[in-house]
């Protein structure tokens, strides 16, 4: 009885020291784990995102343009600058993700581009003559803006990945303002030539939308 | 208050506080954690407070990628409540155990009322059956995610149960089935028929933070015991109580005990009790 004691002691302060380490970063184990908030980590990544894979399920994509954002929050300043010289695409995604996996390569054919899955790139592309500014964030690496404008973009406030934003500009009561389109997962859509069909629809509706409206834009 | 009743509270308890993400506009802005379940829930649930500890793990180990953090995260957690009350938290706290607790009735008439279904349950192959959740547990939640990306989630019935039916519920028309719908919609027939059917059969056999918090059991601070000199072996706790189907009076530290504390009131003896040792 003793010795049992003695073992659920030891088992309960190797759990309590450790469990405070991931908790709190004490700094023990430093070269183990890395320098991140697993509580937050947690929190963002796992609690409050949609996971689609759990639900078995894919959002039905809507591919009208909108002006007001998924959270009420105004665009983000890069994307505001941006509008200038082109449209936005923004695929948005994170490290396990099947759905993000299937649709990446079709989005790299699509802009013609090459990143890894871990990456966050932006590079800014030819599309039909037109500048577009290419963004790929995986939410796991990507900075506290780029997490940030997630939300935003979140037009039918599914909270899952993968999410493809496009932002382009567009009249309203008098001036032209940034709107945007979001489509999910894996678009509803069986096979890999409707999926990159539907993405292409909806690059070009905002290419369209932004020749016909540029002119009018001013950054302010 | 008897123990049934005190049961039933804690778990009605852990249910709500599972359950305290949802928002409500104006009134409650939703609890969503960053903590992990010690017990089995889906966090794609709409009014889910933590996350499934499940699901940690799988993007812990996915690919390879070894997200420590992410892994022990999860574990420590189980681990915490494994060694103060073992699988008590499957008797006392888990969701599904507390549907399990009203299935598990239904399972109990239908087992006197089919033979085949009692027979069943004392198949000399019945106690190998129990090993399938450790199966289930290192082949689909650590393995199959590390080689292959494929993980238990995809097709998960209790994350069907708790996701898929609310949302699909909650937004008609906005989502279509992936590609894994309906193999777990098929995964979800079988898991009602398994509960409705067997007493905590769930539990028994597929439980994957079943396997993780069995071997607790043998170390945990509380558990149930038997006075083996006073026991008078009528095994009214083995046939007619216990709903993991355990050998009451033979047990001593049994991995597949939840604690429920059904024998202890089942004993015309009064010789099963908790004990903290």
């Amino acid at each position: 009885m003793k010795k049992m004691s003695v073992v659920q002691v030891a088992l309960l302060v190797l759990i309590a020291v450790s469990f405070g380490e991931l908790v709190f970063d004490f700094s023990v184990y430093e070269e183990l784990f890395l320098d991140f908030n697993i509580y937050d980590d947690v929190h963002d990544t796992i609690v409050s995102t949609l996971c689609l894979s759990c639900i078995k399920l894919d959002p039905v994509s809507r591919l009208d343009f909108v002006f007001e954002t998924g959270n009420g929050e105004e665009h983000p300043e890069f994307v505001w600058k941006n509008l200038t010289k082109g449209p936005l695409f923004i695929e948005y995604r994170s490290d396990v993700c099947k759905a993000c996996d299937d649709m990446a390569p079709i989005v790299k054919d699509i802009f013609n581009v090459s990143f890894e899955k871990e990456e966050t790139l932006y590079k800014l592309v030819n599309y039909s003559g037109l500048n577009i500014h290419f963004y790929h964030i995986n939410l796991d690496h990507a900075s506290q803006a780029q997490k940030d404008s997630f939300p935003i973009y979140d037009k039918d406030n599914i909270k899952g990945v993968p999410m493809f934003v496009v932002i382009t500009v567009k009249y309203d009561r008098g001036t032209i303002k940034p709107c945007y389109t979001a489509a999910y997962g894996t678009l509803g859509l069986d096979t890999d030539e409707e999926r990159r069909d539907l993405l292409i629809d909806m690059i070009d509706d905002g290419v369209k939308l932004y020749e016909q409206n540029r002119e009018g834009y001013k950054y302010p | 208050m008897n123990l049934r009743f005190r049961r039933l509270i804690s778990q009605v308890v852990f249910f709500f506080s599972a359950n305290l993400g949802f928002k409500i506009e104006g009134i409650f802005p939703g609890l969503k954690t960053g903590f992990c379940y010690p017990f089995f829930y889906c966090h794609a649930c709409p009014s889910a407070t933590a996350a499934c500890p499940l699901r940690a793990i799988e993007i812990g180990v996915y690919e390879g990628k070894w997200n420590w953090k992410l892994i022990f995260y999860p574990i420590l957690i189980i681990s915490f409540v494994g060694v103060i009350s073992g699988r008590g938290v499957c008797g006392w706290a888990c969701p599904i155990g507390l549907l399990q607790r009203v299935t598990g009735k239904v399972a109990k008439k239908l087992k006197k009322k089919q033979p085949f279904l009692k027979k069943l349950g004392q198949h000399r192959l019945e106690p190998y059956l129990r090993y399938l959740k450790y199966i289930v547990f290192i082949g689909l939640v650590v393995v199959t995610p590390i080689l292959v990306g494929f993980m238990f989630t995809d097709i998960c019935p209790v994350g069907y149960l708790v996701g898929t039916i609310p949302i699909s519920i909650l937004n008609p028309g906005e989502f279509s089935p992936n590609e894994f719908f309906y193999i777990a919609l098929v995964i979800f027939i079988l898991f009602i028929v398994l509960i409705f059917t067997v007493e905590r059969g769930w539990c028994r056999y597929l439980c994957p933070i079943g396997a993780m918090l069995a071997p607790f059991n043998k170390v945990s601070k509380y558990q149930v015991s038997v006075d083996k000199d006073q026991c008078i072996h009528c095994n009214i706790c083995s046939n007619e109580a216990c709903p993991m189907g355990i050998d009451v009076p033979n047990m001593e530290r049994d991995p597949e005990c939840i604690l429920c504390g059904k024998c202890i009131e089942a004993c015309p003896k009064d010789v099963i009790k908790f004990e903290g040792r």
